[in-house]
């Protein structure tokens, strides 16, 4: 899997935190973790200074104003399937309820077809399959500044 | 009429290539068909009972003469040779050929036209009242507003996919000829101590669950609309059911949550999420108003020829309505002519309206949801002529808002879903009552016919409704009275069992003399008696002697 931030490549640096890990309260820059890992553990991150990214499924995209999100480095959100589009409102609501300023990645089943939207929509980033780059690249010229909505 | 901008061009263009894409992807089995299934969609295309079913979109309803000609050259070159005109001012191909697809668009974005978000899960094209723009009492013109509302809805990138389809009306006056009431969002522009704005429906819909749409504001200032469409959309993407296909639309989130709280919910994003650049300012209204100004027509005094010729006679009583500016006309055309499907337009129908509309009409047309078409500025002087015309071509049935003027849809002819024939019940019933004086005594009626309970035919909303059902193999016809879908929106009630095909002429028959019976005075119409003495009447003259077993 490689991460495309529109036009260009990286490889990805974060990781799911393994569950004993966690436990021990073992939390490294890079670790993935579930929100309800980050509810638990956002004091110790927030003065510890880590880098950890929390991340969401198309099916559970809902937070309160105390999980206090912004502070995260990264948010990823998993579309279990394309056909959902509740996370392009979510991503709305990342930025502009929640004032999420950091890196929000796409990641699970989605379509080249959906690049520009994601982009629109407040995400950064997307996680494909190394093989797919072309034609994600190639949807992303066709479609770029071509729309109707500030 | 609106023209495209160069930004409009673009898109448009740059569609059909992402579209061409989607297909080559397709065929090289790099897109599942269930991953391709939302992206044509999305593109007007289904695939039906025999073939691919291309739906096109007609904004608002406005044709010009010259869009009309390259209908019906697709009809032509890609197609059977007709076009079938549906209920939400769109026109449908039965036929097309899933390679020839992205070419048709292109043909389509020649003349400014396209098939987007004609069907899938995206907000929809937005309808308007056919005579917009063109009678006394209205407020405002609501076109201009379906062409801000279209071009924000388009490609919207965060309610491309929601949890189900999604439908928008704009109406400009009291009287409500676009069924706004049964749209998941319907708007009508009112005014309100000197200021226009909008009152805002939510949660209509028909389908198996029809639903008349509650007001969720009784006035909002223009400048807010698309802020507060996205509240509406937002809270809908976000609390709408995705875990049940049948209770996906924005009726049922209503429904469950209630009107307050829905409420609620939109007005706190409407208020937090709200976006300055989503704001419309009277420089951008005035610019839109100006492509749907009238043409240059002059009011005078000019009469509507009067000749002794019965059927002529019939046709402007019935299919002619006033214009605004004196001395004009607006000239309804029915496409219920006897035998043909409802709805339904040939090809050299089609090249000889957009001839017809440009010596007669200032090149345009219009089509209207009930599935007819408009000539909106007919000078009076040329009625006659122009009836001729409209003659030869088999487009001067006398039947607008008569019996035989039926809504209806595809059904098993054409439909995957369907569990019924509707178009040749449609049929019947035009031959049946096909005598014009006949149909006059019964006065103004509105039949309408679905082939299954998705009700594309709105049958919910006939005054008879007819709902095709399928048992055991068999087709069976359920009826209807009662429902409406103008500013009085009603939901039909059912008025008991079913009827085979060979009785459903007889039921209709015995429906009509019950109302035959009660009827007060020659202008009062059945929905009014229907209303007054209720549905329990109809019931006993239905059921109680019916000649042949039901
Ligand atoms: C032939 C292919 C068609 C298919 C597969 C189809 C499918 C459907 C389905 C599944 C629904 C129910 C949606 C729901 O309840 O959520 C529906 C509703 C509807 N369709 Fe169609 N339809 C077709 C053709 C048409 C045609 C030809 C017309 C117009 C004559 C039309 C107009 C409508 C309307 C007005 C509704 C009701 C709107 C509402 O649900 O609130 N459809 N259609
Ligand atoms: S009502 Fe049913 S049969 Fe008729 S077009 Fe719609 S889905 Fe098909």
């Amino acid at each position: 899997m490689i991460i495309l931030q529109k036009k260009y490549e990286y490889k990805n640096h974060y990781k799911q935190i393994k569950e004993q890990d966690f436990l021990k309260q073992n939390i490294r820059n890079g670790s993935i973790l579930s929100i309800s890992q980050w509810r638990k553990t956002k004091h110790i991150i927030q003065d510890q200074k880590i880098d950890v990214a929390v991340e969401f499924s198309s099916n559970d995209c809902s937070l309160s104003d105390h999980d206090e999100i912004s502070k995260a480095a990264m948010i990823q959100i998993n579309f279990e399937t394309f056909k959902d589009g509740r996370p392009f409102t979510f991503a709305k609501m990342l930025r502009r309820k929640h004032n999420f300023k950091g890196e929000l990645r796409a990641a699970g089943h989605i379509l080249p077809d959906q690049f520009v939207f994601l982009i629109r929509c407040g995400f950064d980033s997307v996680e494909i399959k190394e093989e797919d780059k072309d034609i994600w690249l190639e949807l992303l010229e066709i479609d770029e500044g071509l729309y109707y909505q500030p | 009429m609106y023209k495209y901008s160069d930004t409009d061009k673009k898109i448009i263009t740059s569609r059909v290539k992402q579209f061409e894409n989607q297909v080559k992807r397709r065929l090289e089995g790099k897109l599942t068909e269930e991953e391709f299934k939302p992206l044509r969609l999305m593109n007007g295309l289904y695939l039906q009972l025999h073939a691919y079913m291309l739906r096109v979109a007609i904004p608002y309803g406005e044709l010009s003469s010259k869009q009309l000609r390259k209908i019906a050259f697709i009809a032509d070159k890609y197609d059977r040779g007709y076009g079938h005109f549906t209920t939400r001012q769109n026109i449908q191909f039965n036929w097309p050929k899933l390679l020839d697809v992205p070419e048709i668009l292109r043909e389509l974005s020649s003349v400014e036209m396209h098939a987007i978000q004609t069907s899938g899960n995206c907000i929809r094209n937005i309808s308007s009242d056919h005579l917009a723009g063109l009678t006394l009492n209205e407020i405002e013109d609501p076109r201009p507003w379906c062409e801000i509302i279209r071009k924000w809805s388009t490609f919207h990138p965060e309610f491309s996919f929601l949890p189900r389809k999604f439908k928008i009306a704009v109406i400009g006056c009291t009287e409500d000829r676009a069924a706004m009431l049964v749209h998941d969002i319907g708007l009508r522009i009112v005014e309100r101590k000197n200021q226009v704005g909008f009152e805002v429906f939510v949660g209509g819909g028909q389908g198996r669950t029809p639903i008349i749409a509650k007001r969720i504001r009784a006035f909002l200032p223009k400048k807010d609309i698309l802020n507060y469409l996205e509240a509406i959309l937002t809270t809908y993407n976000q609390e709408g059911r995705r875990d049940n296909i049948y209770k996906a639309r924005i009726k049922i989130l209503v429904k469950e949550l209630g009107i307050e709280k829905f409420k609620s919910l939109v007005e706190e994003n409407f208020s937090k999420l709200s976006n300055k650049e989503l704001e419309i300012d009277d420089k951008n209204i005035e610019e839109i108003f100006g492509f749907f100004r009238l043409p240059p027509l002059k009011s005078n005094t000019n009469q509507i020829p009067f000749k002794k010729n019965q059927e002529y006679q019939n046709w402007i009583k019935q299919n002619v309505i006033p214009h605004k500016i004196q001395g004009y006309s607006i000239v309804q055309i029915s496409l219920k002519a006897p035998k043909k499907p409802p709805g339904d337009a040939t090809s050299n129908q089609m090249i000889a309206l957009a001839e017809i509309s440009e010596k007669f009409s200032f090149s345009e047309i219009r089509v209207t949801h009930e599935q007819n078409l408009v000539l909106p500025h007919v000078s009076n002087k040329e009625l006659f002529n122009l009836w001729n015309r409209l003659k030869i071509e088999n487009l001067a049935t006398s039947n607008l808002g008569l019996i035989t003027d039926t809504i209806c849809c595809p059904g098993m002819d054409y439909c995957a879903l369907a569990t019924a024939r509707s178009i040749p019940i449609s049929q019947k019933i035009s031959k049946h009552f096909d005598n014009y004086l006949q149909q006059k005594e019964i006065g103004d009626l509105k039949i309408k016919i679905s082939g299954c309970i998705n009700a594309c035919g709105h049958h919910h909303v006939g005054n008879i409704g007819i709902l095709g059902l399928d048992r055991k193999g068999q087709e069976f016809y359920q009826i209807t009275l009662g429902g409406s879908a103008k500013e009085d929106a009603t939901i039909g009630e059912i008025v008991g069992p079913s009827f085979s095909e060979n009785n459903l002429i007889e039921a209709i028959e015995k429906i009509l003399n019950t109302y035959k019976k009660h009827k007060r005075n020659k202008s009062e119409d059945f929905l009014t008696v229907f209303r007054r003495i209720g549905i329990k009447e109809f019931k006993k003259d239905l059921y109680d002697n019916f000649t042949k077993k039901v």
